[in-house]
């Protein structure tokens, strides 16, 4: 399931926004990448699901914008946020890349508070400038007349990794109203140092285990609960994942509305969220997880 | 010396309450100067509160519906006393929807200053809280410390944008640096700026306004008259000073302004009917 | 052991655990015949709790008929199963706690809404009885209150405050911080007065003072609050535990908490109240200013005429083997109190340990003054312990 070939809802395109004079770009700069949106939250709420690190791998293609995040080579996030959820959205090259600090991005694209509903629907309009190769992203913020600009400095981008998850190797997939899983995740034992995942067509179907201080703890969601979307399974799969590894993914799991679920032959994990933004349209972020090598045969 | 008041009114308790709790957001101690008519919260810029100053004027009449006092001499009708002003607020917290709330300097085991309310029951006999807060008197040889403080001979002086969204800002300017730069002029615009290793910031406020002072502004030597009008003064403050400030936001003040002395002191004044805060911040290198 | 908890006595047993983990650190489980036994005691053995579930608190109750059992387990691998009040509000449809003795395990599953099962299998350990000795029916004072009195109450002290004063007569309780005198000058007091009929029931025979730890009271109303259920407070003389009570027809709730056996405490009042009528009316235009007036030179401290005597926080050996906390206190002699004690008898004593050396040797009672700190009994201070653990 890819995320450009997802469905989603028609789009409402609000009137652009003019900026003020003080933050049209100079004639004669010429940007590799500009970018606007009428309420900068449709932006920042995403990257939040994905803000466990520091450093983020930006990659603009005519398609959209995807931000990666990285932990240890073993964990990867990404968001998606489609070209037509942006109302300007100029690209003068195949792929525009390059590394910020998402902290420090986040702080910027909530510079006016970023509370979900301000005084009278007011929201923060937003413009992205990138130059180029060694130029800052610069961020034009403007709400209830004050405008921000923000120059946050750029580094050459990593090479992502590839986790190679492919559609064809996935074994098992469940898709799932994130609100059931939210209360799993929220009462997670700490102590345990995994997060085990059984899937299995048969008993006990899709199940979450800790092995922490003071016991164990088993999670079961039958397959015909109101709570599974999907459920295909097409064989008995347990895997271990390291517990420090998918907590961030409950930022990500707060967002969203549902999750999809997937193991592939390798035992690796893709957890893929569906994210409904303040105007009702919809994004993606996907997580993807190593298997934690040491896995127990007891 | 003596002292005591009563506030019957509600609107009169929760506003002194909020006032209060603004002034224990901005220093751990203060003096406070009762006078037959104001009550006064003074801070004098020593390094050790990091040369913060402030001086918070409430007119005792608007507060209180009865206030009795009696000084340290006829000549000097005073009581200055040195408070913690968290331990008040969190004093008249407790007594948010009480009938009556008295106020009374008291010889406990120590001199305090004595918050008694009588809080509403169904019961007969009322319910009634007391605090002793523990004060310490200030002698008379040691009051020339404390007087208010003359307006700076500023280079511009401005109205602040709504106090919320200033303090939206340099919250988020604080996650960033350790130092913001106030500049101003007097076409009624204001920026505030950080400049790190990783990111620039400037937020611009515009159509703000400058406060007519008129001949007041002269008490110094009138730099202002001398600025151009269309040059940014600026002053680079500690952003936790300014925020600190900010919460005060919570006094709903109906004048809120700021006095730029280049590169050497930030003068912030919030106006409401009957208080005035005025809290000065030295500019840093 | 195989009981199971429907609906709302789910919520009913997770506010007793929150409750009891305000108390200490392990969970005590006896099934008896009675009904489930749940308690928990702190590190120095100067608060108990108790909570006893009736058979008809749970809708499937059986218990192993051979032998008793017992076991303990940390406290909060048992909160973290109900932690989430929402759920337990919106998802939890019933409790099934079985015991697997050969496992040594106790499971407690959670069967939520939409066929969610929640599985929690916890190892535990065997104990020992944990049981306090206590006659509340024997107390002369017994008070019963809504719990909302004892709520409102508490909201006016501090999060950090550690102790509080309860001070008695035939018409009135007050409550107030306890400020060790070192700190008095620095501490604000506050003290509650409390008519007697805002209680449903108040019984004073001794008027007097009494000293105990805050966080359990709280964590007692944690419990009280929830159910609304009538609350009782019992206690007699200093170093008596107070006894606070829950009750209904399948529940019981005893929290046994130590007092300072601080035989001064009761003159420590900031409005000098304890054994004496209640202050005259304050009238406002009446009241005597002159009374208030306060020296200009705060060099000198105020003489210590209303400070009561020390009372050193001596803390008991950690863990105590008996396990009842009723009258549980200790005579110390510890070598810096001596240290002290020489000091204090020798050239110009400072002002702080002055007051303090005073309060000691000119107690009311007629108690030979000569060594006063250290034939002074004191009953461990929990708080102290806790931190130190």
């Amino acid at each position: 399931m890819g995320w450009r070939n997802v469905p989603y809802e028609a789009l409402c395109l609000c009137f652009r926004t003019t900026m003020p004079l003080s933050t049209q770009s100079q004639p004669g700069e010429q940007h590799v990448f500009v970018a606007s949106l009428d309420n900068a939250r449709n932006l920042s709420n995403i990257l939040k699901a994905i803000a466990f690190k520091d450093h983020a791998i930006f990659s603009a293609t005519p398609n959209g914008l995807k931000v990666t995040v990285e932990d240890s080579k073993c964990l990867q996030a990404n968001a998606f946020i489609q070209a037509d959820i942006f109302q300007e959205f100029t690209i003068r090259e195949d792929l525009v890349g390059f590394q910020i600090n998402l902290t420090v991005l986040l702080d910027c694209l909530n510079i006016f508070g970023g509370s979900a509903v301000s005084v009278a629907g007011m929201s923060t309009v937003l413009k992205m400038c990138y130059r180029g190769y060694g130029y800052p992203l610069t961020l034009f913020l403007e709400e209830a007349g004050v405008v921000t600009v923000c120059k946050i400095n750029t580094q050459e981008p990593e090479e992502p990794i590839d986790f190679d998850f492919c559609s064809t190797n996935v074994t098992n997939k469940v898709i799932l109203l994130s609100e059931s899983l939210k209360e799993a995740f929220s009462e997670l034992d700490m102590t345990s140092e995994v997060l085990q995942i059984t899937m299995s067509p048969s008993q006990p179907y899709f199940r979450l285990s800790t092995f922490g201080n003071s016991g164990n703890a088993h999670y079961d969601y039958p397959k015909d609960s109101d709570m599974m979307d999907l459920f295909q399974c097409t064989k008995t799969q347990t895997n271990r994942y390291k517990m420090s590894l998918l907590k961030p993914s409950t930022k990500a799991l707060a967002l969203s509305c549902k999750v999809s679920v997937r193991t592939d032959t390798r035992g690796f994990l893709s957890l893929q969220y569906l994210i409904r933004n303040d105007d009702g349209q919809i994004c993606f972020v996907e997580y993807y997880c190593c298997p934690d090598i040491e896995v127990d045969d007891e | 010396m003596k002292f005591r008041g009563k506030i019957v009114d509600v609107a009169c308790l929760n506003h002194f309450t909020r006032v209060i709790s603004t002034i224990s957001k901005l220093t751990k101690s203060c003096i406070l100067r009762l006078t037959p008519q104001h009550l006064f919260f003074v801070l004098s810029g020593k390094v050790t509160n990091g040369g913060v100053s402030m001086w918070c004027e409430l007119s005792q009449a608007n507060f209180f519906d009865e206030y009795q006092m009696e000084g340290f001499s006829p000549e000097d009708n005073e009581i200055c006393l040195e408070v913690t002003p968290e331990n008040l607020s969190r004093a008249l917290k407790t007594t948010q929807n009480a009938k009556a709330v008295k106020v009374k300097l008291t010889k406990k085991h120590c001199p305090c200053l004595t918050i008694t309310a009588e809080l509403p029951t169904l019961s007969s006999i009322s319910r009634v809280v007391t605090h002793d807060i523990p004060v310490e008197v200030i002698p008379r040889r040691l009051w020339h410390e404390f007087k208010e403080p003359s307006v700076p001979d500023f280079h511009v002086s401005i109205y602040l944008p709504p106090l919320k969204t200033m303090k939206n800002v340099v919250d988020k300017m604080k996650n960033l640096s350790n130092f913001l730069i106030m500049e101003a002029n007097l076409r009624g615009e204001m920026n505030l700026k950080i400049e790190t290793d990783l990111v620039s910031v400037t937020t611009h406020f515009k159509d703000l306004g400058n406060p007519p002072w008129g001949d007041d502004a002269s008490q110094g030597g009138g730099a202002a008259r001398r600025w151009d009008p269309e040059a940014m003064t600026q002053a680079r403050v500690d952003i936790r000073k300014l925020q600190q400030f900010l919460i005060g936001q919570q006094v709903n003040p109906s004048k809120a302004m700021c006095n730029i002395v280049h590169d050497t002191v930030v003068h912030l004044i919030l106006l409401h009917e009957d208080v005035s805060l005025q809290y000065f911040i030295p500019a840093v290198a | 052991m195989d009981c199971v908890i429907s609906g709302g006595n789910v919520r009913v047993l997770a506010k007793a655990i929150h409750s009891l983990s305000r108390i200490g650190e392990e969970l005590y489980v006896e099934p008896q015949k009675d009904g489930l036994a749940l308690r928990s005691v702190n590190s120095s053995r100067s608060a108990y709790a108790c909570f006893l579930f009736a058979p008809l608190f749970f809708s499937r109750y059986t218990i192993p008929t051979c032998q008793t059992f017992r076991c303990k387990m940390a406290i909060k691998s048992v909160q973290a199963i109900f932690r989430s009040q929402v759920s337990l509000e919106k998802t939890v449809e019933k409790c099934h706690i079985k015991l697997e003795e050969q496992k040594n395990r106790l499971t407690f599953t959670l069967h939520c809404k939409h066929g969610l099962l929640k599985t929690h299998n916890l190892s535990f350990q065997d104990s020992e009885s944990l049981q306090a000795v206590f006659d509340k029916d024997s107390y002369g004072n017994v008070f019963r209150c809504n719990p909302r009195l004892l709520v409102d109450t508490v909201t006016h002290f501090p999060p950090s405050l550690e102790e509080v004063t309860v001070s008695v007569n035939d018409e009135r309780m007050w409550v107030r911080n306890h400020v060790e005198e070192h700190d008095q000058g620095k501490t604000m007091l506050t003290e509650l007065c409390l008519g007697s009929d805002e209680f449903e029931h108040f019984a004073a025979q001794n008027h007097n003072s009494i000293t105990f730890c805050l966080k359990e009271l709280r964590g007692f109303l944690v419990f009280a609050e929830s159910t609304s259920l009538p609350v009782s407070m019992y206690f007699d003389e200093p170093g008596s535990p107070v006894v606070l009570c829950v009750t209904d027809s399948v529940l019981e709730g005893n929290f046994v908490l130590a007092t300072l056996s601080d035989d001064v405490n009761h003159c420590r009042s900031n409005t000098g109240l304890a054994n004496s009528s209640p202050p005259p009316p304050d009238d406002f235009m009446n009241d005597d200013m002159d009374s208030y007036l306060i020296s200009m030179d705060t060099s000198i401290a105020p003489a210590p005429s209303s400070a009561g005597a020390p009372t050193p926080p001596f803390v008991a050996p950690a863990c105590s083997k008996q396990p009842a906390v009723a009258n549980h206190r200790a005579r110390l002699y510890s070598e810096e109190e001596d240290e002290e004690d020489l000091g204090s008898s020798e050239g110009p004593p400072n002002k702080k340990f002055c007051s303090l050396f005073f309060g000691s040797v000119l107690p009311p009672s007629s108690q030979t003054s000569t060594q006063p700190v250290m034939t002074q009994e004191v009953l461990a201070s929990d708080s102290e312990d806790d931190s130190e653990v």
